[in-house]
């Protein structure tokens, strides 16, 4: 290509792509630049390494990153698990196959929110939960199910919240495998497993990997769920980056930020990897 | 024994009878193909035995092994597909592998195996490529010989050929059939060219809305067609119906069609006074006889001509080697007795 073609290419991408770049780039730029001294927006300005030290050494944060992690890597694992048999299920068309499609996307259109303290209800020690098991005879008293030391309100709410995109990434995926590839694994002898694991699975790697990584970047810096429902004695890594902000310590929130943002990377990555391998196992 | 036997089977889909009171036999290491036009419940038959449908009524049994109800991924049975269907994420070499691990055949069983037939269909060198890195027919041989490694008792074949060009599907014909043969399978092929039909069988089962027409071999079905809807599907023929005049001499009998008078040697006679009957185009002779027609179309197809000819309001086909004929101009013809053949219906 001649240097004006290139030039042109570039004027073409500039209005979406370069706005894109220029927002994305200016953020990190700034998030890392705050978390080595710079645009101190309460005190002074100056290159130093002291606001990541300090950080490092305290045993919240790494906390913050396990619990943030555990969150984000189950929540993106529970997801994906509960849409691929739904996927496959409505994988072709029956009667209420559309109704039904639609009712499990539904929590798409419900803010994360109102999912929260709609659960909250659910689960508070008056709640209907409580009540319910009571008067099935199960539970003698009520019991506390908010706020969990193990985060399963917030493991539930994530999944309910994240496993209609996978059931959307899913579907499409599994609905490109023609019938006839499933019939001819069938036909090999292959029953419901063996076709899931060495057609389905390798032939919709794609579709599963996209879900798992947005899952996982969106869970792994949640911020509403862990508020409302997740587990008092933890904070999650958005918890402490925003505990941070509002006692004015830009620099450290700006450490926890990009801690945040290398999390996401790398975790996706490791994810997107790790699930190829497994998915991609060839005939093994 | 047959090796596979299909007795009273019916397939409904919804209030549609796809197949209707289906039964048929098929001998061990016999080529069966099933040939119809579309919609006549040919490829619902292919995956009734293969098991992806279950039959509404009757029953399907396989070696002596009533399968009726048996899943395809426990039949033994390999079909192979219109479309190939090969995974396109595994290479050849793990396509031909796939069912000989699902039926966790031993590694040195498996390794021979495909080697023996990978050398057969010439597929060694593609061994380590991807489906879309194959052509259509060297995609063909894959879906074959991934059929082929199981030694089923029974392979099918759903129109294996329709997707390749004239030639390869010439080359690839031969092919399958010979290796039927040295394999020593049980073959049942569905089709809608009739010239694959004639070529490949030992049988060839012809059906219509659902029923069996008739079963007999392709010589047999072509010269002796039960009834005009096999005669006209099975090469091109010319149907008619007419009235019997009386034998002329011992053997021959004259029969009054719209286009003349016709003498037939048919054995067995006519059955009644009036007759459905049928010649092929290429029997009539052109240039002699009393019988006349109008060219309304003149085709040259290569080594034949065809020529649609006009007699009494009707259009009769006439395949011929080169001629002066014009259209618009007349013609004469006649048909030989011995190919004028007595149908048991018009349709």
């Amino acid at each position: 290509m001649t240097a004006r073609r290139w030039l042109q290419v570039i004027a073409l991408l500039m209005p979406g792509l370069g706005i894109i770049l220029w927002l994305i780039g200016s953020v990190v730029y700034i998030a890392v630049a705050q978390s080595f001294g710079a645009y101190g927006l309460t005190g002074e300005s100056s290159f130093t390494m002291s606001y990541w030290a300090d950080t490092v050494s305290r045993a919240i944060y790494w906390r913050s990153i396990q619990y943030s992690l555990y969150v984000g890597v189950l929540s993106a694992i529970f997801s994906v698990a509960l849409a691929y048999p739904l996927a496959i299920w409505l994988r072709k068309p029956f009667p209420g196959s559309m109704a039904i499609g639609a009712v499990l996307k539904a929590p798409l259109l419900v803010h994360g929110l109102v999912a929260a303290f709609l659960f909250i209800n659910l689960i508070a020690y008056n709640g209907f939960l409580n009540q319910l098991m009571q008067w099935l005879g199960v539970w003698d008293a009520p019991r506390r199910l908010q706020n969990d030391n193990h985060a399963i309100g917030v493991l539930i709410l994530q999944t309910w919240k994240n496993m209609p995109f996978a059931l959307l990434l899913l579907t499409g995926a599994v609905q490109s495998i023609p019938e006839d590839i499933l019939d001819a694994a069938r036909d090999m002898g292959a029953g419901p497993w063996d076709r899931f694991r060495k057609v389905i699975a390798p032939l919709t790697v794609s579709g599963m990997q996209a879900a798992l990584v947005i899952i996982f970047i969106g869970a792994v810096a949640d911020f509403t769920f862990q508020t409302i429902a997740g587990p008092t004695n933890r904070q999650s890594m958005s918890q402490l980056m925003v505990g941070y902000k509002v006692r004015g310590e830009w620099q450290y929130a700006g450490v926890v930020g990009v801690t945040l943002m290398l999390m996401a990377l790398v975790g996706s990555a490791v994810l997107a990897f790790v699930s190829r391998m497994v998915m991609r196992g060839r005939l093994t | 024994m047959a090796a596979v036997s299909i007795q009273g089977l019916y397939k409904t889909f919804g209030g549609f009878a796809a197949l209707s009171e289906l039964s048929l036999d098929v001998k061990s290491g016999e080529f069966l193909t099933l040939i119809g036009p579309s919609g006549c419940g040919k490829t619902t038959l292919l995956k009734l035995i293969s098991g992806f449908l279950e039959p509404t009524a009757g029953t399907i049994i396989i070696n002596g092994q009533d399968v009726t109800k048996v899943p395809p991924e426990a039949r033994d049975t390999a079909l192979c597909f219109q479309s190939y269907a090969l995974f396109p994420h595994l290479t050849v070499r793990e396509n031909l592998e796939f069912g000989l691990r699902q039926k966790k055949t031993p590694a040195n069983d498996r390794r021979a195996r495909i080697a023996d037939v990978a050398a057969k269909l010439g597929l060694e060198p593609q061994m380590d490529k991807l489906p879309n890195q194959l052509s259509g027919g060297q995609q063909q041989r894959v879906s074959l010989g991934r059929a082929l490694v199981m030694r089923p008792s029974v392979i099918l074949f759903d129109e294996p050929l329709s997707n390749l060009d004239a030639k390869l599907r010439d080359q690839v014909r031969v092919e399958i059939r010979r290796i039927q043969k040295d394999y020593g399978l049980t073959a049942i092929y569905v089709t809608h060219d009739q010239a694959e039909a004639l070529a490949m069988s030992d049988r060839i089962v012809v059906l219509n809305g659902g029923r069996v027409e008739q079963v007999d071999t392709p010589e047999s079905l072509y010269l002796s067609p039960r009834t005009g809807f096999v005669a006209d599907f099975i090469g091109s023929a010319n149907v008619l119906s007419g009235r019997v005049l009386g034998q002329s001499t011992p053997g021959l009998w004259d029969i009054e069609t719209p286009i003349g008078t016709l003498e037939t040697c048919s054995d067995p006679g006519p059955k009644g006074s009036t007759v459905a009957l049928c010649w092929r185009a290429e029997t009539a002779q052109l240039g002699k006889g009393d019988l006349r027609g109008i060219v309304r179309d003149k085709a040259f197809q290569g080594h034949f001509t065809d020529l649609m000819v006009e007699t009494d309001g009707s259009i009769y086909r006439i395949q011929t080697g080169r001629t002066a004929a014009v259209e618009g101009g007349e013609v004469r013809f006649s048909i030989p007795p011995e190919s004028v053949i007595l149908l048991e219906s018009k349709t």
